[in-house]
C-alpha cells in the first residue's frame, strides 16, 4: 500500500511539477494513432464491463506533459471573448503559460477538482458498475461520482456543482456519459482553459480488450469555445492488482506537501 | 434526482444538530426512551439479512444533553481517560457540548480537513451504503467522503500507513455485518467533544438490520493510549430513505467563510429562527 502511494506522488511530481523538463521524453503523434480503428474487436463478455483499475499510458503527445491530454490543448477550438478573458486571468500549473512560483490553480487550494479535469490526471481510478449505476473512484482527491444509467434524463436545472450531474448509456460497445450543472470554479484542465456553467462533458469509453480502454473527451461549452473541443481517444491500462490509496488534498499538509512533490514550474525537479 | 428540498433538509440538519445544541436541549428526546432492544425487533427476513443497500439517516433521538443526534459515539458511555488522553481532552477546543466556549470552538473539519470514521459516522446526514463482490462501500454526504470495507477475507495489514480512513475489513456474524478498522491518523477525534483519536485506535462497528427500514449501528472504540477501556456506545437507529439520493457536499476552503455565516454559528449565539424553541 505505501509503496503504491509513494509511487503515485512520484507520478505526480514528475508530472505535474516538472512538466517543462520533459519535452524531450514526450513522443510526438506516435502514440496517438494506435487508438481506434486498428483494435482486435471486444469479445461480447468484456464489451459492456468497464471494471476495474485503470491508469493511463504515459503518452503524452502535448508539449510539456508527460500525460494528461485527455484534453489536448492542440484541438481547442478558438476561444470565445468570455473564455479569453477567462484563460488569460488563469495562471496555469503548468505549459508554456506557468510562471516559476505564480502557478495557481483551485486544486492547488484543496478546492475539489471534477471532470474534466480529473480525468486526465495521471493517477489510478477504478470503475464499479452495478445495476441503474456507475461509479468512478479516483485517487486524486479520494473523489468518486455516480453516473446514473437507469435511464432518467439530464435535469433541466441543475444547481451548479464540482463533480456535475451524469447520466449515462451505451451505444453498441462504447459507454456514453453525459455531464452537465458544473459550476465554473475549476478548469477543464490544468493550463487554465475554463469550463462553465453551460459546459456539457460528453465522455466515450470503450474496452478495445481485456487490457485497455480507450477514453475520449469532448467539451461542449459554447460560453468558452466557440466549437465543441473534441480531443483524440486517450488509453488506460488495466491494472489487476492495484487498490485506490487513500489520498486526500489536507490544507493542514498543503505545505509539506508543496515542498516534496510540487515546485514552482522553473524550480529544481524532485530527485 | 438531488433537489432543494432535500440539501435544505441537510443543510438545517446540520445547523440545527452541530451548532445550536445548546438552544436545542429542550426538545431531546426523552433519555433512553429511543434506545432499540435488539431481542424485540422482527427477525430480518432471510432475504434482507445481508443486504444493508440503501441511503440511511439516523434517528433524531440522542439522549446526550445537547446533541439532537450524533449519539452513535455516546459520551455517556466514555471510559476513563488514561493521563495522556485527558490531557488531549483538556486542550481540545470542542465545537459542541458542554466545554464549547463561544467563538472559540475548533474542529479539524472546520478548515475543511477529511473527516473520517467514527466522526464521519455519527454526524447527522445522509450516508449509503452499496454492496459488491468483497466490498462493502459507504458513502457520506459528509464531505462527499467513501470509504470501503473489504469483505473477501483478507486480514488486517499489519502495519498500515496512517490514514484519516483507516483500513477496514468487514465479516458477517449471523445477520450482523462486523468492520474493524486500524491504521488511523491522530488529526482529527472520534467526535465533536475533543476526545482523541490515534494511530493505535481500534474502531470496531456492528451493522444489522432490523427490518426493511432499520438499520441498527453500533460502535465500539479500543485505544489503550487514550481510554482505560473499550468505549461501548449503545447502538443506534438508522432510517432507510428510499427516495433519497446524495447531494455533492464539499467543503471547501474558500467558501468556508460564507459556510460559518450562513451554517455555523459560535456557540453562543442565538439559533436560527424555528431550529431552538
Amino acid at each position: 500500500m505505501g509503496h503504491r502511494f509513494s509511487y503515485s506522488l512520484g507520478v505526480l511530481a514528475a508530472v505535474m511539477a516538472c512538466a517543462p523538463l520533459v519535452f524531450g521524453q514526450s513522443t510526438p503523434q506516435a502514440a496517438k494513432k494506435k487508438t481506434s480503428a486498428a483494435q482486435s474487436s471486444p469479445s461480447k463478455s468484456v464489451s459492456h464491463d468497464l471494471s476495474g483499475v485503470w491508469m493511463q499510458y504515459d503518452d503524452g503527445t502535448a508539449p510539456g506533459f508527460a500525460r494528461m491530454n485527455g484534453v489536448d490543448d492542440r484541438t481547442r477550438p478558438p476561444l470565445t471573448p468570455w473564455g479569453q478573458e477567462k484563460f488569460d486571468a488563469a495562471k496555469p500549473l503548468m505549459g508554456p503559460r506557468a510562471k516559476g512560483g505564480q502557478e495557481d490553480s483551485a486544486a492547488l487550494h484543496c478546492d475539489p477538482s471534477g471532470p474534466p479535469q480529473l480525468l486526465i490526471l495521471p493517477n489510478p481510478w477504478e470503475i464499479v458498475q452495478m445495476k441503474g449505476r456507475t461509479f468512478m473512484f479516483f485517487e486524486e482527491y479520494h473523489i468518486w461520482r455516480t453516473i446514473w444509467t437507469d435511464g432518467r434524463p439530464l435535469p433541466k436545472d441543475t444547481d451548479p456543482s464540482w463533480l456535475g450531474y451524469s447520466v449515462g448509456h451505451w451505444e453498441g460497445d462504447t459507454f456514453v456519459v453525459d455531464t452537465v450543472g458544473f459550476n465554473d470554479k475549476v478548469w477543464a484542465d490544468l493550463s487554465g482553459n475554463p469550463r462553465s456553467e453551460q459546459a456539457h462533458l460528453i465522455e466515450r469509453y470503450r474496452r478495445i480488450n481485456h487490457d485497455t480502454l480507450e477514453q475520449q473527451i469532448t467539451i461542449d461549452d459554447p460560453k468558452s469555445y466557440t466549437k465543441p473541443w473534441v480531443s483524440p481517444p486517450k488509453l488506460h491500462k488495466l491494472e489487476p492488482k492495484w487498490e485506490i490509496a487513500e489520498w486526500f488534498c489536507a490544507a493542514s499538509e498543503l505545505s509539506t506537501y508543496d515542498k516534496d512533490v510540487r515546485k514552482p514550474s522553473g524550480g529544481e525537479p524532485v530527485k | 434526482m438531488m433537489n432543494l428540498d432535500r440539501r435544505l433538509i441537510s443543510q438545517f440538519l446540520l445547523a440545527a444538530a452541530l451548532f445550536y445544541p445548546a438552544a436545542a436541549s429542550a426538545q431531546m428526546a426523552s433519555p433512553s426512551s429511543a434506545k432499540p432492544d435488539s431481542a424485540k425487533t422482527d427477525a430480518a427476513s432471510k432475504n434482507l439479512s445481508h443486504d444493508l443497500s440503501g441511503v440511511w439517516m439516523q434517528y433524531r433521538d440522542g439522549d446526550v444533553p445537547g446533541t439532537p443526534g450524533m449519539n452513535g459515539v455516546n459520551e455517556h458511555f466514555r471510559p476513563p481517560l488514561t493521563p495522556w488522553g485527558q490531557s488531549q481532552v483538556d486542550h481540545a477546543s470542542a465545537l459542541q457540548g458542554a466545554k464549547a466556549i463561544a467563538g472559540k470552538e475548533d474542529t479539524s473539519v472546520l478548515r475543511c480537513e477529511p473527516s473520517g470514521p467514527p466522526q464521519v459516522l455519527i454526524l447527522p446526514n445522509p450516508w449509503e451504503i452499496v454492496q459488491i463482490p468483497g466490498r462493502v462501500l459507504m458513502f457520506f454526504e459528509e464531505q462527499h467522503l467513501w470509504r470501503e470495507i473489504w469483505t473477501d477475507g483478507r486480514a488486517m495489514p499489519k502495519d498500515p500507513d496512517p490514514s484519516w480512513l483507516g483500513y477496514s475489513v468487514g465479516h458477517w456474524e449471523g445477520d450482523t455485518l462486523v468492520v474493524e478498522t486500524a491504521g488511523f491518523n491522530d488529526k482529527e477525534w472520534v467526535d465533536l467533544y475533543g476526545n482523541p483519536r490515534t494511530s493505535t485506535t481500534k474502531l470496531t462497528e456492528r451493522y444489522r438490520r432490523l427490518n426493511h427500514d432499520t438499520l441498527e449501528q453500533q460502535i465500539i472504540i479500543e485505544d489503550p493510549k487514550v481510554y482505560t477501556k473499550p468505549w461501548v456506545s449503545p447502538p443506534k437507529l438508522h432510517k432507510l430513505e428510499p427516495g433519497w439520493e446524495l447531494a455533492e457536499w464539499f467543503c471547501v476552503l474558500n467558501e468556508n467563510h460564507e459556510y460559518d455565516s450562513v451554517v455555523r454559528k459560535p456557540a453562543g449565539v442565538a439559533p436560527v429562527p424555528g431550529s431552538g424553541k
